[in-house]
């Protein structure tokens, strides 16, 4: 049992590692430009619509 | 081995659990500042509110798919309010772009999800076009 706790101790402190840590690689003098696709939340935006709207109509 | 198993079902569980987390996980996107002009949208838009339906039940105006309104006909004072409505709309549009760090090509993804949820909350006999571009009364 606590064997089992310590490994999932390191399972989801690695996990928490790994995702905040950021490598970055190649010369500090010559900066690289990424060009990010944002993905849209279409589920979060259509709430956002609906808030929005139903704002207005109450407004109204 | 027998303390192996009820470990594996746990872990199992466990990434589960984060699948689910992610499948349930919806983005939160908000005007999050309402400067001076995008509250003079959102104030125009409810005062005009009440007329808009009105003239959309009387099929003078219509929901088209790109999230605008549009007249349907040449009655009095129609054009003005259509005008003022987008006029209106584009700068809630163009906020919720900005303010959540949609980019370029967020703008029409925002448009018609707002045009689907007018389609949506059209009332019957409204004049909405449909995503194919054919008009309709809901």
């Amino acid at each position: 049992m606590r064997k089992m706790k310590s490994i999932t101790a390191i399972f989801l402190l690695s996990i928490c590692l790994y995702g905040c840590t950021v490598k970055a690689v190649g010369d500090p003098n010559r900066p690289i430009t990424i060009n990010a696709n944002i993905v849209v939340d279409i589920r979060g935006l259509k709430n956002t619509a609906n808030n929005i709207e139903d704002m207005v109509a109450k407004g109204g | 081995m027998r303390t192996k198993v009820p470990f594996i079902i746990f872990l199992m569980m466990l990434m589960g659990s984060f699948s689910m987390s992610v499948v349930a996980w919806a983005a939160q996107y908000d005007i999050r500042e309402k400067t001076p002009q995008i509250q003079q949208a959102l104030s125009g838009r409810q005062a005009r509110y009440g007329e808009l339906q009105q003239l959309k039940s009387q099929g003078m105006i219509g929901e088209n798919n790109q999230g605008f309104v549009q007249a349907m006909g040449n009655g009095p004072g129609v054009g003005e309010i259509v005008n003022a409505e987008n006029r209106d709309r584009q700068v809630i549009y163009q906020a919720i772009v900005d303010q959540n760090q949609f980019g370029s090509g967020g703008y029409p993804q925002v448009t018609m999800v707002f045009a689907e949820v007018q389609r949506d909350k059209a009332a019957p006999g409204d004049p909405i076009q449909l995503p194919s571009g054919e008009w309709v009364k809901k």
